[in-house]
């Protein structure tokens, strides 16, 4: 006969504050096969642990229910004390009297002390009939993948390469760099965005361990923890990267326009051409959407051969070209060629997007003097459309009044909840350095609040009040356009509670950080879960934030949520150590709560096959007929098959057939 | 002299405002977006949207019962517009008004316009429109309820059985 061992929880206020836990102690003791029953303040502390492991070692029991918070943080602790005194770790049940009863109920303590009783006598029903079960283990492929090139991506391939491993780093756009790349300085610091981060793109792009695979998409994904095959689609270039020196001379001589995206369409970049002056690779590329195929010369085609000169006539950027590099007799192929990767983890670090002033009607946005702060930030860059000199788009002045417009999409219910959380910061940033070099311009910021928390950041706010940039608070309600192109701030002050009107020659708008649509079909791609504000969710908000719910993928960055470069950069680092330490182990392991298949019982009738969601069963010989087949690589454990099976033949190690009866019967009688 | 906050008197004046039609006072942030655009604010009624949620979620429903700035709102709805809390402040403000109603602490200004309108069908009515109207050629009564006792009749029949008939006021 089994020996139960019940212990239930305090957790300190969380379940003793609603339910009556000697109550449910008592009467656990009166359960068929409960041979003890104690109670702890905290079972998952030392001394909580300590006492399951005694009464394992004393013999006292050979069962263990803990009736506690949650399986989700603490299954693997009483499991691993289960171990720890000599009791196979399966052989433990958990209670989950927190979530279940205190939480859900705390104006109704008897009844959630009742319900706590129910869920531990269901426990302790099935409890009785578990059975050993051992873990398994599979062989890893030792390498990895970071998606994103941006600043958190490139961290954490150069922290995994540096580990020793492999590392692939997948990115969308023809260089590495992202939006860090794009920013001129960087607070709290200043220092020059690119002149930190170039060096950095330099030395991922050379490290022997780092494969960079730019202009590149990952669109499939199959496999498990240590062994991911991911399908990279390697976009078209019709430049042959292997003989492009980066010399532009292409860009030069195309005539064909499109908006910059890497000066947020201030200007316009040919169709052929390189990202930005200091691009990693420094590689060309066409973008076939704006090529207007110069001289005829159609992609996929011969040459025409001209009458006059008997010469093939070919399109100014392959005439350019000095290394012979662009090929435009290539046919077209949208779909690009699709390259197999085999990894065994994967670091998602697809970073953000901010969004556009078109969102904002109350903003203006039809002003060209109305510009999000990501475009100023190319505005007072040495690289960006005015070579650095803070000019106004519409007639190219120097503007006399500026003002900087925080939450615009933040923290509202219409766009997005959230606080972006570098905003403040940024602003505060764009408005020291206008104010450093131009003194005599007259700047107005308006916040919500103010949000500084960082270190040496609220020094950084005090400081541009020392400087003599106004800091309003409140929230500013809209803006008109007049005459000169200028535009009038609805603003309003708070300390004076007053509404404000500032006329300006330049608006600034914060427009909030979110995950771009492109993110959204990676992660359903990859499978990853999203949180309310619409970023990829974390296995757990505090104790797991580089882990997902799918073990083998990690995130860093922003596609988590909003963050700085300290914060993407440590996140980065963490989530890369994380993402090592299956290839460092070299196996991983597999928890047997997996479905099997009892070939002797099994039909071969097939249902089960399409039915399983991880496509983990297959039909195999066995003897001479077919036998369903599960693969403990594929099965999660959903138990779809077990259910459905005409025959019973198919086991959920953990969930049989007794002990899901024995939990109804506890539940029921 | 300082602010005494006592929670008896904040539940009681969220809960007033809540019933009377303000259901979303409770959502404000104190941005400040909604006073930035309203045109009662800026024409020097301090106490709308913003500064009045502050002043009601902090009990002082009472204190501030005589205060002429709800009176102000033109209900051009522009701070439900801006707000991003979806706390509709038109709504507190009007919710306020009707607390004000009830304890008859209605501003002169309204009370004439109600007159008005009970007496013509019409808030806003002056003698000098007659003369107006003349001028260019029309009859001096319009062709609303001023010359339509029929209709008048019904108009007063509804204020007379609406809460503003209950307060006694025609
Ligand atoms: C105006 C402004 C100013 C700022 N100033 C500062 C500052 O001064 N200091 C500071 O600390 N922070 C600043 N920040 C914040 C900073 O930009 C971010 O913290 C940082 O860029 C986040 O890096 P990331 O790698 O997570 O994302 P990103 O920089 O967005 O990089 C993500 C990369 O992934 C790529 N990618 C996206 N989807 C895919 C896909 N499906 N497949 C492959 N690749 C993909 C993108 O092309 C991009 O290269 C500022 C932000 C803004 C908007
Ligand atoms: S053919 Fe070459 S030069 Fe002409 S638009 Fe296309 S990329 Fe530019
Ligand atoms: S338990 Fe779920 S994942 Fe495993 S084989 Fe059955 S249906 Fe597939
Ligand atoms: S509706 Fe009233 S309170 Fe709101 S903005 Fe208009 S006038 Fe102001
Ligand atoms: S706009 Fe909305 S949240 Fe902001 S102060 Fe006005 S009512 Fe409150």
């Amino acid at each position: 006969m089994a020996k139960v061992g019940v212990y239930v929880c305090h957790c300190g206020s969380n379940i003793a504050g609603v339910i009556d836990v000697e109550a449910v102690r008592a009467f656990a003791e009166t359960l068929p096969d409960v041979v003890i029953a104690r109670k702890d303040l905290f079972m998952c502390s030392d001394s909580g642990q300590e006492q399951i492991k005694q009464d394992i070692r004393d013999g006292l029991v050979d069962r263990v229910v803990v009736a506690a918070c949650t399986p989700r943080t603490h299954e693997p602790i009483f499991r691993a004390a289960c171990e720890a005194g000599g009791l196979n770790k399966y052989l433990f049940e958990m209670a989950n009297i927190r979530d279940q009863a205190s939480w859900v109920h705390p104006h109704d303590p008897e009844g959630a002390t009742e319900k706590a009783k129910l869920v531990v006598a269901s426990a302790v029903g099935k409890a009785k009939f578990l059975q050993p079960l051992e873990d398994k283990f599979v062989n890893v492929t030792d390498a990895a993948m970071v998606v994103g090139g941006g600043v958190g991506g490139i961290f954490a391939a150069l922290e995994l390469a540096n580990m020793g491993h492999k590392t692939y780093l997948v990115e969308k756009e023809p260089s590495i760099g992202g939006i860090m790349a794009m920013l001129d300085k960087t607070f709290p610091t200043n220092d020059c965005s690119a002149c930190i981060l170039t060096p950095v793109m330099v030395d991922a792009a050379a490290h022997p361990n780092i494969e960079v695979m730019t202009y590149s998409e990952v669109v499939g994904l199959d496999g498990y923890i240590g062994n991911f095959t991911v399908k990279v689609n390697r976009k078209q270039s019709y430049v042959d990267w292997n003989k492009c020196t980066g010399c532009g001379a292409c860009a030069e001589a195309c005539p064909a326009k499109a908006g910059d995206e890497f000066n947020q369409g201030l200007n316009d970049r040919p169709a052929a051409y390189i990202q930005f002056p200091q691009a990693v690779p420094k590689k060309a590329v066409i973008d076939m959407e704006s090529c207007i195929n110069c001289a005829g010369r159609k992609i996929g085609s011969e040459p025409k051969v001209s009458k006059k000169t008997g010469q093939p006539m070919l399109a100014p950027c392959e005439k350019a070209c000095p290394a012979d590099a662009i090929n435009r007799s290539l046919a077209h192929d949208p779909a690009g060629s699709i390259e197999e990767v085999n990894v065994g983890s994967i670091v998602v670090a697809t970073g953000y997007k901010v969004m556009e002033k078109e969102s904002f009607k109350e903003m203006a946005p039809e002003s060209p003097n109305v510009v999000t702060a990501l475009q100023l930030e190319r505005i007072i860059s040495a690289t960006g459309p005015t070579g650095g000199k803070l000019l106004r788009p519409s007639d190219n002045k120097k503007p006399k009044t500026i003002n900087f417009v925080s939450c615009v999409g933040s923290r509202d219910e219409k766009h997005h909840t959230h606080c972006s959380r570098v905003c403040c910061m940024y602003m505060i940033k764009q408005a020291r350095l206008i104010k450093e070099k131009y003194p005599d311009i007259n700047i107005y910021m308006h916040f919500i609040d103010v949000r500084t928390a960082g270190k040496d950041y609220d020094e950084y706010y005090t400081g541009a009040r020392k400087m003599g940039i106004n800091i309003l608070r409140g929230k500013v309600g809209g803006m008109e356009i007049l005459p000169d192109d200028r535009v009038r701030v609805l603003g309003f002050d708070m300390d004076q509670q007053e509404p404000v009107e500032i006329e300006s020659d330049l608006v600034v708008l914060a427009t909030a950080i979110e995950l771009p649509k492109s993110a959204t079909t990676l992660g359903q791609t990859l499978g990853l879960q999203f949180c309310g504000s619409g970023f990829f969710r974390e296995l757990h908000p505090k104790l797991g934030p580089v882990e997902t719910s799918t073990r083998g993928l990690y995130l860093a960055g922003c596609c988590q949520g909003p963050k700085d470069i300290p914060d993407t950069v440590s996140q980065a680092k963490g989530a890369a150590a994380a993402a090592a330490v299956p290839l460092a182990q070299g196996r991983v392991k597999i928890e047997p709560i997996l479905s099997e298949v009892q070939p002797e019982k099994c039909s071969g009738c097939g249902i089960c096959v399409p039915l399983c969601p991880y496509n983990a069963i297959s039909l195999k010989e066995w003897g001479e007929r077919p036998r369903a087949e599960i693969d403990i690589t594929q099965c999660k454990g959903c138990g779809v098959c077990t259910t459905a099976c005409p025959s019973s033949a198919i086991r959920l190690h953990g969930y049989e057939e007794d002990q899901i009866m024995a939990q109804i019967a506890a539940l029921t009688s | 002299m300082s602010l005494k906050l006592k929670k008896e008197n904040i539940d009681e004046a969220v809960r007033t405002i809540m019933e009377l039609g303000g259901k979303g006072i409770l959502n404000c942030v104190q941005c400040g977006a909604c006073s930035a655009v309203c045109p009662g604010v800026k024409a020097g009624f301090p106490v709308l949207c913003r500064l009045l949620i502050k002043k009601l979620t902090t009990g002082q429903l009472e204190e501030i019962i005589e205060e002429p700035s709800s009176w102000g709102c033109q209900a051009c709805n522009r701070c439900t517009e801006v707000c991003p809390q979806g706390v509709r402040p038109q709504e507190v403000v009007f919710a306020f008004r009707r607390y004000q109603a009830n304890e008859m602490a209605i501003s002169t200004s309204t009370t004439t316009s109600q007159m008005n309108f009970y007496e013509t069908g019409h808030a806003v009515y002056t003698e000098s429109s007659k003369e107006l109207r003349k001028q260019v050629g029309l009859p001096e009564a319009p062709p609303t309820t001023v010359s339509d006792a029929q209709g008048l009749k019904e108009i007063q029949t509804l204020l007379e059985n609406s809460p503003m008939g209950e307060l006694g006021f025609f």
